[in-house]
């Protein structure tokens, strides 16, 4: 190992003893070099990319392929038994969470956002304070998320295991992301339609909702499809907090799981696998058709 | 400039990760390098000849063990010595699995790999290797000559809710013990009263150990098949997690598969539930007739690192 | 008249108020966040000992009477900076050309097809990379780990940098791509008019002049993967003790929580909450690092 480290150090006092030297090679040696030197990154530039393919490639394909022959109407079952594998529950457990989650983080994450960007002067002391919170939220791993949810909302509100303490922890969670992507839909709507909208009459109220806020639907909705992408993925932090039992949830004070936790729970039961890739095809497509349909609005936001 | 740091900081990775103990000489059998790609390891003569004079696998042992609050963690360490003066002594190299089926999935993926699961977890995707020549069974367990043995118990708040007691009674019962000897579990004991109670209704949670959550999810599939309008929630978080619910009121009771602490029976009682066998478990086609008690012992403190030590 | 005017103003103002109301909800979940975990966490660090928890080598809550449960962290911070670097190694050069080769070097009809691929990957759940690596990449590490090391079940550094690696790409290709294309194009047009081929001028002018952009890119990825939590758990080994080969298992400070926290009481429970602390720090370190980093670029 000892030896690696000389070879190593011997490398860079080389190289960069090369740097130094190397304008005073004639001419066309370096006309040379350089080409070469073009090559090798052009060519890398193509092969990492090309790697960057692959390698989703390779993962989709090595699920698709073990998953969907083992795509049974069995694990679909509405009735669940004990033991049983059927995701029909999680599935219903994660339209759940995600209509709560959206209805809480979504009005929240745009009012703020519109606070931020028409009400207040940018760079008040407010403004900044919002948005570093705003900020540092986002970079929180999720796993603390999952620490803060089991002992705020489990533990010191008494919630428990429920759908209740996983949906208020991925709204907090999802806040900043929301916030984010309304700030940018608000500021890009021109100005010139706001003070259009003042010169006519209107207050500010109207103003921001008959013709900022429509104007900002397809940013917004962008923000929205991510945050739908970021709950159905979302594990360490539910599984503190909503919990693992499979079953359809019969009031938000039930614990269930969501599909991505199903998933988790499926690969960590030895006999499983089979089941564990099935499921994982699903999640797949879920997250396929997000992003279409993401690409989708995109493409319209575009184009107007 | 940057090209330079990080090329140091390249340098400086495989500097530090080479100072490290770099395990052991990599003088290792060549028999055991065999494209051993995905599921299929190198093969073992293939009908396991149980006369020790054949080959057996070669190499170094894969110890899998279990996390820090498992209750099988702590039956284990606790039987075979491996806890000693307080201190866990298990194989610092040991891979550590979270939960019984991870355990399983680890083990039946890899040829070289040993670890521990409760007796009524193994199915046909592992191997439960006997123990000083003495098969790993729910009948050795009752008999006493299967040496590695725990008991399951319940962790219950002073106050049990009405249904939460009488679910308790139900599992005490011999209805309830009839599912544990069908799972592979020993009864408590001979001669249990039939169980007399029900007719409550309502919710129970119940978290704990997860080598007990299968067997608890059956007799609550038993016991709500008898009383409709019961519904009982099984959360699987382990031992510890299991007995910390029940003693913070968050849960009717625990499951804990290790006996319950003086520091916790100041909080909650302790209901015996079952006994259980805890099984060393390879890989199907590892071909070792029989283990001591001693070896065992040693594989999981580090000090028996190859299998051919084991002959 | 009046009366309907001071209407207006006034669900003007009460608006007003809503809306500077849910603008603080975001302070107010900082500050709930902080507060329990930070009450939860630093006792505990006083408890255990500054500097047995931070540096000390130990992990074994499981140690009990008559030995004292040990409680250091330096095993999984070493352990996650070492998969965060992993991940960097691998993650970064792959992602900055692949993010230069989108901008500059990519047919059209390529592009369409690759874009959509690397959004792709930032949707999948990370339990399905976790998953994958537990099923192909761990195994296909298993038989060098045996060679070169002696042993190891192919639960390594190795396995959780290349994971973290792929999961960090689309973040990585993302910005920095925004970064580039951000450039405007007389950079490039300056270049090529003073001899330069296309692939010097992209290198050597607007990768540089981007470099704002890709350090936030960098900075994002360093974020994702230091939180990064199940698929590292699934495929890292998780032995709580110091790092000692490539190919060997290590703990995360994000495994380590996820693991012992269902049964964690009392001191131990308080010592993941503060290692959840330790990965706050982390993270706020880590931001700190770009926007000193984003000025002196300026």
């Amino acid at each position: 190992m000892l030896r690696l480290t000389l070879y190593l150090v011997i490398g860079i006092a080389l190289f960069l003893a090369l740097k130094h030297v190397y304008t005073y090679l004639p001419e066309a040696v370096l006309r040379k070099m350089v080409r070469i030197w073009d090559k090798i990154f052009l060519s890398l530039t193509w092969v990492f990319a090309g790697v960057t393919v692959l390698a989703l490639g390779f993962i989709i394909f090595h699920i698709l392929s073990n998953g969907i022959p083992h795509l049974s109407p069995r694990l679909f079952a509405v009735n669940v038994t004990l033991g049983d594998v059927s995701m029909f529950p999680a599935i219903i457990s994660t339209v759940l969470m995600v209509i709560i989650v959206l209805a809480i983080s979504v009005p929240l994450g745009m009012f703020t956002a519109v606070f931020l960007v028409e009400y207040m002067r940018t760079g008040s002391w407010f403004v900044t304070l919002i948005r570093s919170a705003a900020e540092i939220l986002a970079g929180i791993p999720s796993i603390v998320y999952g620490l803060f949810g089991m002992m705020f909302f489990r533990v010191f509100l008494g919630m428990g295991f429920s759908i209740l303490s996983g949906s208020l922890t991925m709204s907090i969670m999802m806040l900043p992301l929301i916030i984010r992507t309304t700030e940018e839909a608000l500021k890009s709507v021109p100005d010139t339609y706001r003070e259009g909208s003042f010169a006519l009459g209107a207050g500010k109220l109207r103003t921001v909702f008959r013709i900022i806020l429509p104007n900002a639907m397809p940013g917004i909705f962008a923000g929205v499809i991510l945050a739908i992408g970021r709950v159905v993925g979302e594990s360490a932090a539910l599984i503190f907090t909503a919990g693992t039992i499979l079953q359809i949830p019969s009031s938000l004070f039930d614990s269930a799981r969501t599909l991505t936790v199903h998933m988790w729970r499926l690969s960590s039961y030895g006999q499983y696998v089979n089941e564990t890739y099935a499921t994982a095809v699903v999640l797949l497509l879920v997250v396929l058709s997000l992003n279409a349909v993401s690409g989708v609005i995109a493409r319209k936001f575009t184009k107007t | 400039m940057k090209k330079m740091l990080a090329l140091l900081a390249v340098a400086g990775l495989l500097l530090f990760t080479a100072c490290g103990d770099g395990g052991e000489s990599t003088t290792s059998n060549p028999s055991t390098n065999n494209p051993a790609v995905a599921a299929a390891p190198t093969p073992a003569p293939a009908a396991a000849n149980p006369a020790a004079t054949v080959t057996p696998i070669t190499g170094p042992i894969d110890v899998i063990s279990r996390e820090s609050g498992s209750g099988t963690r702590d039956a284990f360490v606790e039987i075979l010595g491996i806890l000693e003066d307080g201190v866990d002594r298990t194989y610092i190299e040991a891979v550590i699995q979270t939960g019984t089926g991870a355990v399983i999935t680890a083990v039946a993926g890899n040829l070289y790999a040993i670890g521990y699961i409760s007796l009524g977890s193994v199915r046909d995707d592992v191997r439960a290797m006997p123990i000083n020549g003495v098969p790993a069974t729910a009948e050795n367990v009752q008999n006493g000559s299967y040496p590695l043995f725990r008991t399951f118990y319940l962790a219950t708040p002073r106050n049990l809710e009405p249904l939460a007691q009488d679910f308790l009674d139900f599992i005490v019962s011999a209805e309830g013990q009839e599912i544990a000897v069908s799972r592979g579990f020993v009864a408590i004991g001979d001669n249990l009263p039939a169980f007399s109670g029900g007719g409550l209704t309502g919710t129970l949670e119940i978290s704990g150990s997860t080598s007990m959550v299968d067997l608890m999810e059956r007799i609550a599939a038993a016991y709500m098949e008898l009383h409709a309008d019961t519904r009982i929630e099984i959360h699987s978080t382990g031992s510890g997690a299991g007995i910390t619910d029940a003693r913070e009121g968050r849960v009717a009771f625990g499951m804990a598969s290790r006996a319950l602490r003086p520091a916790e029976l100041e909080y909650v009682d302790s209901v015996t539930m079952a006994h259980d066998g805890l099984a060393v478990i390879v890989h199907n086609d590892n071909p070792i007739a029989s283990l001591t008690t001693e070896q065992v012992r040693d594989i999981f403190m580090g000090e028996l690192p190859r299998w051919s030590d084991t002959h | 008249m009046k009366m309907r005017k001071m209407s207006k103003y006034g669900m003007e103002f009460s608006m007003k108020i809503v809306f500077a109301a849910c603008a603080c909800v975001s302070i107010i979940a900082i500050s709930l966040i902080a507060i329990f975990l930070f009450t939860g966490g630093l006792p505990a660090i006083f408890e255990i000992g500054i500097y047995e928890f931070f540096l000390g080598q130990r992990w074994a809550p499981g140690d009990r009477y008559p030995a004292v449960p040990a409680f250091g962290v330096l095993p999984m911070i070493v352990g996650s900076i070492y998969i965060t670097l992993g991940a960097l190694v691998i993650g970064v050069p792959i992602g900055l050309f692949t993010a230069i080769y989108l901008a500059y070097m990519c047919p059209h009809r390529i592009y369409v097809f690759v874009k959509p691929v690397v959004n792709l990957l930032a949707g999948i759940p990370s339990v399905v990379y976790g998953f994958f690596g537990m099923v192909v990449l761990v195994p296909m590490i298993r038989p060098f780990a045996r060679e070169i090391t002696g042993g190891g079940t192919g639960e390594s550094i190795m396995a959780a940098s290349i994971l973290l690696g792929i999961m960090i790409l689309p973040v990585v290709i993302g910005i920095s791509e925004s970064a580039i294309r951000a450039v405007p194009a007389n950079y490039l047009e300056g270049a090529l008019a003073l001899g330069a081929s296309k692939t010097r001028s992209v290198f050597c002018v607007i990768v540089p002049a981007a470099k704002s952009g890709i350090m936030a890119a960098v900075v994002l990825g360093v974020g994702r993967a230091v939180g990064e939590t199940m698929a590292v758990n699934m495929v890292a080994g998780n032995q709580a003790r110091m790092p000692t080969h490539l190919l060997r298992g290590v703990r995360s400070l994000t495994a380590n929580i996820v693991m012992e926290m269902p049964y964690a009481y009392g001191l131990h429970r308080d010592a993941l909450t503060a290692t959840g602390v330790v990965l706050l720090l982390f993270i706020l370190i880590i931001n700190m690092l770009f926007v000193f980093l984003v000025r002196k670029g300026r």
